[in-house]
Formats: structure tokens, C-alpha cells, sequence
């Protein structure tokens, strides 16, 4: 919902903000032609437009006090000019009618000369300093008020310790920290009303859940539990049944659907997708024989996944080797592996330790495959690149998984319109994977460009520098 | 609005990775990409400012390998990449932390990490060592512009005299011109002469003025710039290079260890200064240590009616303002 | 009358800072001294830019201003310590340790 108060669509003013309607607003505006409008009139309204991008949630009192009409701007220098010239040969001759030649090779010069600095652009660059407009520039927030509320509510650190006020003016150095969570939920994409029943069914779901085991502690009806992991055991086995292959294949194809990046496909779609795979990851870690355990931990499933993965690499060259042989291969490729063979004959007697299982399907799977007359339909199973392609939906999934407990919406994707406002100004270095920045030095302008992003082009800023810049 | 939203602005709803996505892609005039095909305007009416690429994951590692593993030196790392000294201290200083929030096992961002260097333009890790001084990722011999440099001043200089980015210095702060002998000295070896400067006391440059006025001389561009070593380089780039390029390269790590050297020395001779004037107490039936610094109350410090701000303590018959309107009531700085 | 060498309390609700002050024993607490000779900051401070390591062996520390010489000439011409600020001018190391009269 858009905040009226902030955002109108009448009389648009342009914010520090990532919303659509902002978006809109600022694809509008046009550079102001002020006609016959006094001077008093064009700075009156320039820096109020200005003001309503940057530094809106500072009193005006307090920004006064901030402006100062010097500001910071470099020259880039070439250490070869330096080099050619010690500054002697520039000043030669000047005042006694000696001019440079034309086309003179000079190109640096030239270039700084074509450029001028624009000093008035840098009007606004002491609210640049502020720790909610860094925040903010530093994408952590989605909008400046944002950016604000995060310190105030106490989820950034400077330096290490907690900062709570977001007028603090960082200095040269200081390093900020916002909690990753709180940015996530910034930027990412917000729940949709499904999404929002989901997490309310499986809130829901919890508190029965806790209730009844407290009523199972209460009752202690062992034999009841006992016969209900018995019943679990049951339906594992029916889903044994399903040759490994084919889940094997089935696991590929969502792999590569997760790992299609088409433009078109929709957000929702791939979702159901990642769920799928999800579940038929699920599936088959549910195979193994300590299934309830590894289910439940997702950073246990990932890293039995990766086992898995790593198994099958380790497998390859001996499969192919086999492949080369004549058709007793399978035999031989089992011999080799005695280990997964003797897994084998345990998990039949069902004693299987925790990960051969999933090796001696494999190893099952591969037996199978090398013993079918359909070669190629092994082969588009075995390929470096599809391991690769399983390998990257696995980490992906782990990276970035379905949470119905986040407050956005899950698996996290960045929210709408966020790209057209995606710039990270060059007096910050960012971290994004901890979400800390470091505030380098305070902005500065060189020839050609300004560091302070700034919707307003020279026009409006010119004269709100002038406005500021008069004596009271 | 929502017509708007629907028909052009439906370009802006998901990004393309790899692409900015930035509202003057509609303005046919303003749809032109820079050099390395990225459209760089993030706002259409300023075409002053451009949206400038960050480090990209690789290259950042490989700063904080260079850094951390490798034991290179902040100044060497940032010439071979072309990355501000600031910048590559900053990037171990995050890196550092990243790892330290990995042990501990805290959740990072990285489906967002992702997704904003897909948004963003990024410098990539080039294979090639050359590219970073064809492209760097910025110009890390940036010189901010001096108050004093601001006039333009009128200063006749006679014929006879060479008048180069020294004198310019020693002009734009009212400083006397050098005399003859000593600015021929420094000109027939201007390596020497600024090595002498950057690496030197800094307290024994020359000042003019008196009292309030007093103030350095400013010094030439060659000692302002992060990097005054590289002029030294170049210059034997241009006389020797051709000839003997493997003596060019030696003298250059030569200097680089001697900056590094520097560097240090000023580091531990600040430290010293710091701890010789605190004398540490850690008595053994406390729990703290008790540090004592030297004070000095005289005439000089106290002043004539006793009021001077350089005593020590709270100074009595002086307001303090503290609750003063317009005054800074909340932290200036966090100590690291 | 003795002249002493005492605390003044300044600073703010739960955050003091003294001063050592040199003083007439009579006069207020935090009325003009005869002179100021130091500051005496009574809240540990942590600290900082150290490694996981020294962190954790770190002691906090007070911070105490003192001009030495300024001590010495007042101690010499008679200046009597309150309690407080004879154990700081010992751990200073200008006087010998308070010796608390047995009862």
C-alpha cells in the first residue's frame, strides 16, 4: 500500500525509496523550466524538490547546520604525465604569446578540461555521511526511512557495537552492519496471500503439534508411538519399490527446471518446482536407513546430498572403465567396490549404517544402467555437466530455501522494481553475503561525474545550492 | 499510473542478470551503454552521475588472498589491481568478518548477494594482468582538490627559471620562491626530493604564517597523490625501459618494500609515542588496570585566569553547552 | 586549616568524571579549588582493536590524568590525600601505601 503522505501522485515528489510509485513519479519528472519566475522563486523550488529526496526525514534547522559550501572533489592524476613533466613545461612561455599546438597528446588534460567538476551536484553530500542514508545507499534498505528504522529498532552495529541513532555521521573507516534478516525482508519480494495462509496453516500445525506431544509425554503410550513409526517404515518401503533410476532421472529433469533461468517462467511456477524437488530429495535421503533423523536438519540433508554427489564421482571413472570391457562389467565393477557390495548385502538385511545406502543404490542404479541395452539413456545420466547441474539446484536449494517461517516470501528473490534503483555509490565498499559496508571516505566529485546520487540534474541543484549558500 | 506500470514500466518489474536496469533505457538519447556494454545513467535528468561497477566476488577474494595469504603489501595489491589502498583494507577488513560470521555459523544473505551482482555492474577477476592497468576498476591516483588551490593567482615568474608543480606549491600558500641553488638540487633529482618528503618526518615540513596563521607549505601534487612511488617508476620507465626492464622492475619492488618499511616504522614509532606517555598499573587486588596519563598544569596551559582549555578537568566559571541547542548530543565516533 | 588533595564529582547522572583537585578541607566538594592537578574517569572502559585472544585476557581499565610533578609539590608542602586519591597516588607510585591503623 502506498504511503500517501510521502508518496503523492498529484504534486510528485521523488524519495529515497525503492516503491513503484516512486518508479513512476521519477520516469515523470522533467527538467524544471522556471520561465518567468523570480530568482527567489527558482531557488525556492529547486531545494524543495531537492529536500524531498535527500535528507527528507531531517529537519531542515539541522540540515542548515550541516550544509557547508565547500565541497570535496578530486583530480584523477596519471603517474606518466608526472613523470613526462615536473609542471615546468606547462608553465613555459605562458603570458609571452606561447601556446600550445593543436592536437597536442596531452590526453588526460584534454579530458579533464572537456569535463567540468560539478561542484553544485555536491550540495547535499554532507547528509551523504549519515548512518541511514548509508544504509540505505548501501542497498541494505529498501527506502531511507527504512534504513532508519533498522537503527532505531537496534539492527545495526557500527564498528561492532550497536548504534541506535540514525543521525550518527560515520566517519572514514567506520564499518556498519545490518542483521542479514532484517535486510532480506527489505529487499526480498513480500508474501502473497497464499503464501500468508501457508504460514498461518503451518503456525497452526506447530501448536498442535506441540500440544499433542505434550499430551503423548503426558499419556507415555510407548507402544502407541512404537506402532506409528512402524506404520512410517511401512510406507517407506512401498516407496522402495520405485526403481532408483527412474527417481534418479526424475531428480535430474527438476535439477535442470530449477536451473533453467528463462526469463518468462514465473515466480509461483518455479516455486511448485523447487518444492518438488525439494520433496523428491526428501524422498529419497527418506530411503536411507536413518531417514527420520536426516529429514528433519536441512544442513545434515545438504551435506548428505553432497556425500551423494561426490559418490557418484567417485564412481564414474570405474563405471566407464566397466563400460569399456566386455559384458561381464557389472560384476567386475562391483568386485572393485567391495565396501558398497557388503553395504549392499546389509541393507538387504536391513542394518544399514547411516550413508552407504544411498551409495549402494547408487551403485545399484549404475549396475542396472550398465546392464540395459539402452546405452545412451546411461550416458545423459551420467554427464559431468548434468552432476553439475544436480550438484548447483542442491546448493542453490540449500542457499535459498522454501522457510514458511521468514517474513518474505520464500525461496528469497528480489522484490519488484528493485533493479531500477540498484547502484552502489563508490565511497562505500559493501559486503552483501554479511550485509556490512565500510564508509571508505566522504563522497567526492571529479571532472565529468558526482558521487552523490541524486535524481536532480545541475538545474535544480544549482540553485538550491544557492539558496543554502546565502547568509542569515 | 498502473497503465504506466503495465506498459512501460513492466521493463523494470525483474531484472536481467548481467544488465542494469535503469530508467533511462527509455529515453532513446539516454539508451547509450558505456565501454563494456552497460547502461550506466540510473537517473535520466542527471547525467552527472553514473551508476559505477563494485568488486566482484572473485576479485575480492583475490584482494584478501593477496592481502591475507599471500602477505603482499595493502600498496602493492592496490597497483596490481587498480583498486583504491582505502578499498583493498576495507575488502579484508568484510572478508575477515564474513568468515569469522561463517565459523560462528550465522545465516548470511547469499540468495541477495546473488541477485544485487546480477543488478549491479561488476569488475570482473581478469586473467590478464594488463587489463587492470588498461581497465582498472578506478584511478588509484586520485588527488583531492586543496583549499589553497582554489584562487587563481597572478605570479610572475622570470624566464630564467623553470617553474614546476614545487613552486606551484610553494606560490599558491604565499610561501618565498626557492632559491636558485635549492630548486636546482631538487629538480635534477625529483624522485629523491619527494621520497624525501612522503617518507620523511612530516612535522619538519616547512610552515609559513604565525601564530593561528601558521600553516604548511603545500606540498607538490607528486607528494599529495596516494600513490608518489609510481611517478618514480614511470620515469624509469621512459629512461630505462626500452634498455634494461628487468632493472625497472627490481627498483620498483625495491621501492615498494622501502614504502612498506616506512610504513611500518611510522606505525611503531606512533605506538611508542602513544605508550610512553601512558604508564599502566594492574594492581593485584583489582579487577582493573588503572592507566595514568601525564597532565600538565602550568601558566601556559591554565591561562591567565585559569580558564585555558588545554588543563586538565572539568574547568570551573565556564558553561558547558552540552545541552545547548545545535550542539551534537550523540556520538561522533566508534572507537574499532 | 589543612589543605587536601580530594575528588570533585562532575559528569552526569551515572556517568561521573573527576577531577583531582587540590583544595581547602572546609570548602564545598566542587567549588573552585586551588588547583586542578589531574581527571579520574571511576567507569572501566574495554579495550578495543584487539585479537579474539587478548580480548578475553584483557582487564578493563580506568582512566586517570595526572600531572606527576604538580602531585609532588603539593604532597610536599603538606597536602593531605583523602583515602580515594592516596591509593591512586600510590598506584602512581608518589607515595607509600596508606597504613590503616590497627584497632
Amino acid at each position: 500500500m502506498r504511503n500517501r503522505a510521502t508518496t503523492s501522485l498529484n504534486k510528485p515528489k521523488i524519495r529515497q525509496s525503492w516503491s513503484k510509485y516512486n518508479l513512476y513519479n521519477l520516469s515523470r519528472i522533467r527538467p524544471p523550466h522556471f520561465g518567468q519566475r523570480t530568482f527567489f522563486q527558482q531557488k525556492w523550488a529547486s531545494k524543495s524538490m531537492a529536500r524531498d529526496y535527500h535528507g527528507e526525514q531531517v529537519p531542515e534547522k539541522k540540515w542548515q547546520r550541516m550544509f557547508s559550501p565547500r565541497m570535496r572533489s578530486v583530480v584523477p592524476m596519471s603517474s606518466f604525465e608526472m613523470a613526462k613533466d615536473d609542471g615546468s613545461s606547462q608553465s613555459a612561455g605562458r603570458g609571452s604569446g606561447l601556446d600550445k599546438k593543436p592536437g597536442a597528446p596531452d590526453t588526460l588534460e584534454k579530458f579533464i578540461r572537456s569535463r567540468r567538476v560539478p561542484y553544485t551536484q555536491m550540495t547535499f553530500a554532507p547528509l551523504e555521511r549519515r548512518l541511514d542514508t548509508a544504509i540505505f545507499r548501501a542497498m541494505f534498505a529498501s527506502s531511507a526511512r527504512q534504513a532508519r528504522q533498522f537503527v532505531v529498532h537496534g539492527a545495526v552495529t557500527v564498528n561492532g557495537k550497536p548504534m541506535r541513532y540514525p543521525g550518527y555521521l560515520l566517519n572514514p573507516g567506520d564499518m556498519f552492519q545490518v542483521e542479514p534478516e532484517r535486510v532480506m525482508y527489505a529487499t526480498g519480494a513480500p508474501k502473497d496471500r497464499n503464501e500468508r495462509r501457508q504460514t498461518r496453516a503451518a503456525r497452526k500445525e506447530k501448536a498442535a503439534a506441540k500440544e499433542a506431544e505434550e499430551a503423548a509425554e503426558e499419556a507415555a503410550s510407548t507402544e502407541e508411538a512404537k506402532d506409528e513409526t512402524k506404520g512410517e517404515a511401512k510406507e517407506e518401503a512401498a516407496v522402495e519399490t520405485e526403481s532408483p533410476r527412474e527417481t534418479l532421472t526424475a531428480l535430474l529433469a527438476q535439477a535442470k527446471n530449477i536451473m533453467s533461468r528463462s526469463k518468462d517462467v514465473l515466480p509461483a511456477k518455479r516455486k511448485q518446482e523447487l518444492r518438488g524437488f525439494q520433496k523428491a530429495v526428501r524422498r529419497i535421503l527418506s530411503r536411507s536407513g536413518s531417514s527420520t533423523v536426516l529429514t528433519t536438519n536441512l544442513e545434515e540433508q545438504f551435506a548428505e546430498l553432497t556425500t551423494l554427489l561426490k559418490a557418484k564421482r567417485a564412481e564414474k571413472p570405474s563405471d566407464s572403465k566397466a563400460k569399456e570391457e566386455n559384458g561381464e562389467n557389472s560384476e567386475e565393477a562391483t568386485a572393485e567396490k567391495p565396501s558398497t557390495e557388503n553395504s549392499a548385502s546389509e541393507d538387504v538385511a536391513g542394518k544399514a549404517p547411516e550413508n552407504s545406502p544411498i551409495t549402494t543404490q547408487l551403485a545399484e542404479a549404475f549396475r542396472q544402467a550398465t546392464q540395459n541395452p539402452e546405452q545412451d539413456v546411461d550416458a545423459s545420466e551420467l554427464t559431468d555437466h548434468e552432476f553439475e547441474v544436480l550438484r548447483r539446484a542442491l546448493i542453490q536449494m540449500r542457499d535459498n530455501p522454501i522457510d514458511s517461517t521468514k517474513p518474505y516470501a520464500t525461496p528469497w528473490r528480489p522484490r519488484e522494481y528493485m533493479s531500477a534503483f540498484a547502484m552502489i555509490p563508490r565511497y562505500l565498499e559493501v559486503n552483501h553475503n554479511i550485509c556490512a559496508a565500510v564508509y571508505l571516505r566522504h563522497p567526492v566529485a571529479r571532472p565529468g561525474w558526482t558521487e552523490v546520487p541524486s535524481p536532480f540534474g545541475e538545474a535544480t541543484h544549482t540553485p538550491a545550492f544557492l539558496w543554502y549558500l546565502r547568509r542569515r | 499510473m498502473f497503465k504506466w506500470l503495465n506498459a512501460q514500466g513492466s521493463e523494470f518489474k525483474h531484472h536481467t542478470p548481467g544488465e542494469t536496469n535503469y530508467l533511462s533505457k527509455l529515453d532513446p538519447k539516454l539508451n547509450e551503454k558505456n565501454a563494456n556494454g552497460i547502461l550506466e545513467k540510473p537517473f535520466p535528468l542527471n547525467l552527472s552521475f553514473r551508476s559505477e561497477p563494485i568488486l566482484s566476488e572473485d576479485l575480492r577474494n583475490e584482494i584478501y588472498n593477496r592481502v591475507v595469504r599471500m602477505q603482499r603489501s595493502v600498496r602493492g595489491v592496490s597497483v596490481e589491481l587498480g583498486v583504491d589502498m582505502r578499498r583493498v583494507a576495507a575488502v579484508v577488513r568484510l572478508v575477515e568478518l564474513e568468515n569469522k560470521m561463517k565459523e560462528q555459523g550465522k545465516s548470511l544473505a547469499i540468495p541477495y548477494a546473488r541477485a544485487i551482482h546480477e543488478m549491479v555492474p561488476t569488475t570482473p577477476l581478469y586473467d590478464d594482468a594488463r587489463e587492470y592497468r588498461s581497465n582498472p576498476h578506478e584511478n588509484i591516483n586520485d588527488l583531492p582538490v586543496h583549499r589553497l588551490t582554489d584562487p587563481q593567482i597572478f605570479y610572475p615568474v622570470s624566464e630564467s627559471r623553470q617553474f614546476n608543480r614545487i613552486d606551484a606549491g610553494r606560490a599558491f600558500s604565499g610561501a618565498p620562491a626557492l632559491l636558485h641553488r635549492d630548486a636546482a638540487r631538487m629538480a635534477a633529482e625529483p624522485d629523491e626530493t619527494i621520497r624525501r618528503i612522503t617518507q620523511g618526518d612530516f612535522r619538519q615540513i616547512e610552515t609559513v604564517g604565525k601564530g593561528e596563521d601558521e600553516q604548511q607549505v603545500l606540498l607538490p601534487a607528486d607528494a599529495r597523490i596516494p600513490h608518489p612511488h609510481l611517478i618514480a617508476n614511470d620515469r624509469n620507465r621512459i629512461s630505462h625501459g626500452m634498455t634494461e626492464p628487468g632493472l625497472v622492475r627490481t627498483k620498483y619492488y625495491k621501492r615498494l618494500d622501502q614504502e612498506m618499511e616506512v610504513d611500518q616504522k611510522r606505525k611503531e614509532r606512533a605506538q611508542q609515542r602513544r605508550e610512553r606517555t601512558i604508564h599502566k598499573v594492574q594492581p593485584e587486588n583489582s579487577r582493573f588496570e588503572f592507566r595514568f596519563r601525564d597532565a600538565v598544569v602550568s601558566a601556559q596551559t591554565t591561562g591567565a585566569n585559569g580558564r585555558g582549555s588545554q588543563a586538565p578537568g572539568h574547568r570551573y566559571g565556564v558553561p558547558s553547552y552540552d545541552r545547548k541547542k545545535g550542539q551534537v548530543k550523540i556520538p561522533t565516533r566508534v572507537k574499532v | 586549616m589543612v589543605v587536601r588533595i580530594r575528588l570533585a564529582r562532575f559528569g552526569n547522572k551515572h556517568k561521573p568524571v573527576y577531577n583531582i583537585v587540590v583544595a581547602q578541607a572546609r570548602s564545598a566538594r566542587d567549588s573552585r579549588p586551588l588547583e586542578v592537578i589531574g581527571t579520574f574517569n571511576p567507569i572501566p572502559q574495554r579495550p578495543t582493536g584487539l585479537s579474539d585472544e587478548e580480548a578475553r585476557a584483557a582487564r578493563a581499565y580506568k582512566d586517570i590524568s595526572l600531572d606527576r610533578s604538580r602531585a609532588k609539590y603539593w604532597l610536599g608542602v603538606g597536602a593531605q590525600p583523602s583515602d580515594g586519591v592516596w591509593r591512586l597516588l600510590h598506584m602512581a607510585g608518589l607515595i607509600e601505601a596508606k597504613k590503616v591503623p590497627n584497632k
